[in-house]
């Protein structure tokens, strides 16, 4: 029966051009608009890694100014970054599945070709851990071990991007790059990689690209290389990079993944223990308040996704019931000026259930067609919300977008269509079988 | 195979009520021919849209071949006008954009029959009225007569075991208004019981019965009844397109 109807709808797109084409043109154009937005909105609100948000954890504790909170604002939030001190204190604790400590740095890199002049790439200083925690892809090799972490050994995971750079994309492993005033051995190659929002640094731009180069943490010693982040203070760092080590200075994040509740409770008793202690050298003047927040819960507090992205989308959505209302009309009158033909459906067995049946079919076909067109002109529209923010965001559309596309477009059409389809099934085929 | 008693149909509007029926019992037995004559306004083609379950009536009973209707949902009386009832209008009520076979075709759809066994019924009853050559026309490029013979494949394909036809002929001229009965008497003589409304007298007395209808009441004109044209095991055959 569906093949039938399908025929059927199909044969009634084309009897009325003029009105398929407006009916999914409406449909199209409320996909796309609502698309854009809702694409916009996924990636800035979206998971940026569904698959394992809820064992990574980001570490805070409040080891900052006792006369003044870090936020006043939010009095009760302690700041989003660490210390190098607590960082390193953190680092000790085996109750992790994995942990790092982290952050960002603007590096020098003398390529080894004549035609490359030396350029600067922000990188990320980091632990071993940081790649199997955040599940980062590797085209080529791998990560570096923990032991590496140690040396420092001169080993670099280069993104895909830098790769291409240097080495016109070729597996680089083993090869040597010189950065400042030393070579590192390449030990892997990411593949595309870009987490949105780049949860793992909020403070430093969620919306950035991930770094170009990934260096052991301990690195940052050895060239007394500060962040390139934000570092903030409650206190005074005189002195260079040493006193920095030393201060009160926050600047850097601190990630751990936890994989079960128990996990969870063992690891913030371990952190309150560590705070506890620091309370006691004098320093932690503050009220306890750490915090182990996971990648979801974080971004919300961090506010990460604007709320013009979240009342954008909600416009554009509206904007997609408007097609649909418009669409009620234009259904109801084709519909219902096929009544005669119904009338003698009806005459020659068709049941209420059958034509009510074949006009929601008929629904469908135009909401699919619709849902094509949508995404037709989504990346169009796409591409150009990218241009408007100096192509930062890279917005693009996955299966699950794409899904939500076609089931919009169905719901669109089903919402326009089931009113005329009901009163069209309602017809008394008596009234019409004399009269055609 | 139908009987009606004391069926009423009363079609109201704000200010008016007009009884198209009043009172009316009719029955109507398996095999028999009847027409069903009339002024206008009469009552006919309320009878007619009663007997074939396209309009409810406000009181009496109905028995359709031997299942009183009065009670089935929409969805059972759909099946027994799909399975058990033919139609033939004065209109045609071909569907324009489908082709004969696909016309012919709509009945089984709802009867949800494999390609196979539709193929081979729409054939026979195409074969039945003359129009196997014409299967791929439209309705638009036949006759009348020719778009009327299709909609009597239309009524016989499900093999119905009741034909109602309303003022088949009022659209045709006479010597085709004659070729149609003459394709009707054909089925009827199968075993199909048909009630056909008529304003022709001359048809009308080809019918094995005939019902005069007025003012939504019945008189029945044939005290004595001609032998019915059924005769067991007679076949409709085939005629040339």
């Amino acid at each position: 029966m569906l093949d039938y109807q399908l025929g059927l709808s199909w044969r009634s797109l084309k009897r009325n051009p003029v009105l398929s084409l407006l009916s999914i043109g409406g449909i199209g154009l409320g996909i796309a608009v609502s698309m854009i937005f809702v694409t916009a909105y996924y990636y800035l609100a979206g998971d940026p890694i569904p698959q394992k948000s809820d064992r990574l954890f980001l570490v805070q504790l409040d080891a900052w100014d006792p006369a003044r909170p870090w936020d006043s604002d939010r009095p009760g939030e302690p700041p989003d970054q660490l210390t190098y001190m607590d960082a390193m204190a953190l680092m000790k604790s085996d109750v992790p599945t994995y942990k790092t400590a982290m952050h960002k740095a603007d590096l020098t890199v003398h390529p080894a070709r004549q035609d490359l002049k030396p350029f600067r790439q922000l990188t990320r200083l980091c632990f071993a851990d940081f790649f199997p925690m955040f599940d980062v892809p590797f085209r080529y090799g791998a990560g570096w071990s923990r032991e590496a972490d140690l040396g420092p050994e001169a080993v670099v995971v280069l993104a895909a991007e830098t790769n291409q750079r240097l080495f016109g994309g070729e597996d680089s492993v083993g090869r040597s790059v010189r950065i400042e005033d030393r070579d590192f051995r390449v030990v892997g190659v990411l593949d595309a990689w870009r987490p949105l929002p780049k949860f793992y640094d909020t403070t430093n731009g969620p919306f950035d690209p991930a770094e170009g180069m990934f260096l052991p943490f301990h690195f940052g010693r050895v060239f007394e290389m500060y962040t390139a982040g934000n570092t903030s203070s409650w206190g005074s760092y005189d002195g260079g990079y040493a006193a920095l080590l030393q201060s009160e200075a926050i600047w850097l994040q601190f990630w751990v993944q936890l994989d079960d509740d128990r996990q969870r409770e063992s690891f913030e008793a371990w952190i309150a223990g560590y705070a506890a202690e620091q309370a006691k050298l004098g320093r932690f003047a503050r009220p306890q308040n750490n915090k182990v927040r996971d990648v979801m819960t974080w971004l919300r507090v961090a506010e990460v996704a604007p709320e013009e992205a979240r009342a954008l989308m909600i416009i554009a959505l509206l904007f997609l019931l408007v097609c649909s209302v418009n669409l009620i009309g234009i259904l109801l009158g084709k519909f219902l000026a096929r009544a005669p033909e119904i009338g003698v459906r009806r005459a020659l067995g068709a049941s209420r259930r059958q034509v009510f049946a074949q006009h929601l079919v008929e629904c469908a076909v135009i909401g699919l067609c619709g849902a094509g067109l949508g995404l037709v002109l989504t990346p169009l529209g796409l591409a150009l919300v990218d241009r408007l923010f100096d192509e930062q965001f890279d917005f693009r559309l996955d299966p699950i977008l794409f899904g939500v596309a076609l089931a919009l477009a169905l719901v669109s059409a089903f919402v326009a269509g089931v009113y005329p389809a009901w009163r069209v099934c309602r017809t008394q085929p008596a009234l019409y079988l004399k009269t055609q | 195979m139908l009987e009606m008693s004391n069926v009423a149909k009363v079609y109201r509007t704000e200010h008016v009520e007009t009884h198209a029926l009043s009172e009316f019992s009719l029955r109507v037995d398996e095999g028999e021919f009847v027409s069903v004559m009339g002024p206008s306004g009469s009552g006919k083609t309320t009878f007619l849209n009663l007997a074939g379950l396209l309009d409810a009536f406000d009181a009496g009973s109905y028995r359709l071949d031997g299942e009183d209707v009065s009670r089935l949902s929409d969805r059972q009386m759909s099946r027994i006008r799909n399975e058990k009832i033919g139609f033939i209008f004065q209109t045609f009520n071909l569907i324009p954009d489908l082709n004969v076979f696909d016309n012919v075709d709509v009945p089984l759809r709802y009867r949800g029959l494999r390609a196979a066994a539709r193929r081979e019924a729409i054939d026979e009853a195409l074969g039945i009225v003359g129009l196997s050559a014409r299967s791929k026309h439209l309705p638009a490029q036949l006759s009348g007569g020719q778009q009327q013979r299709v909609a009597i494949a239309r009524a016989l394909v499900g093999r119905p075991r009741l034909i109602l036809a309303d003022e088949p002929t009022g659209n045709l001229d006479s010597a085709m208004a004659h070729e149609i009965l003459d394709l009707i008497e054909k089925i009827n003589a199968t075993g199909t019981t048909v009630v056909m409304v008529t304003h022709d007298p001359e048809l009308a007395n080809r019918t094995s019965r005939r019902i005069h209808l007025l003012d939504g009441r019945m008189i029945d004109l044939d005290h004595d009844r001609p032998e019915p044209l059924f005769q067991p095991g007679r076949s409709l055959g085939t005629a040339q397109a």
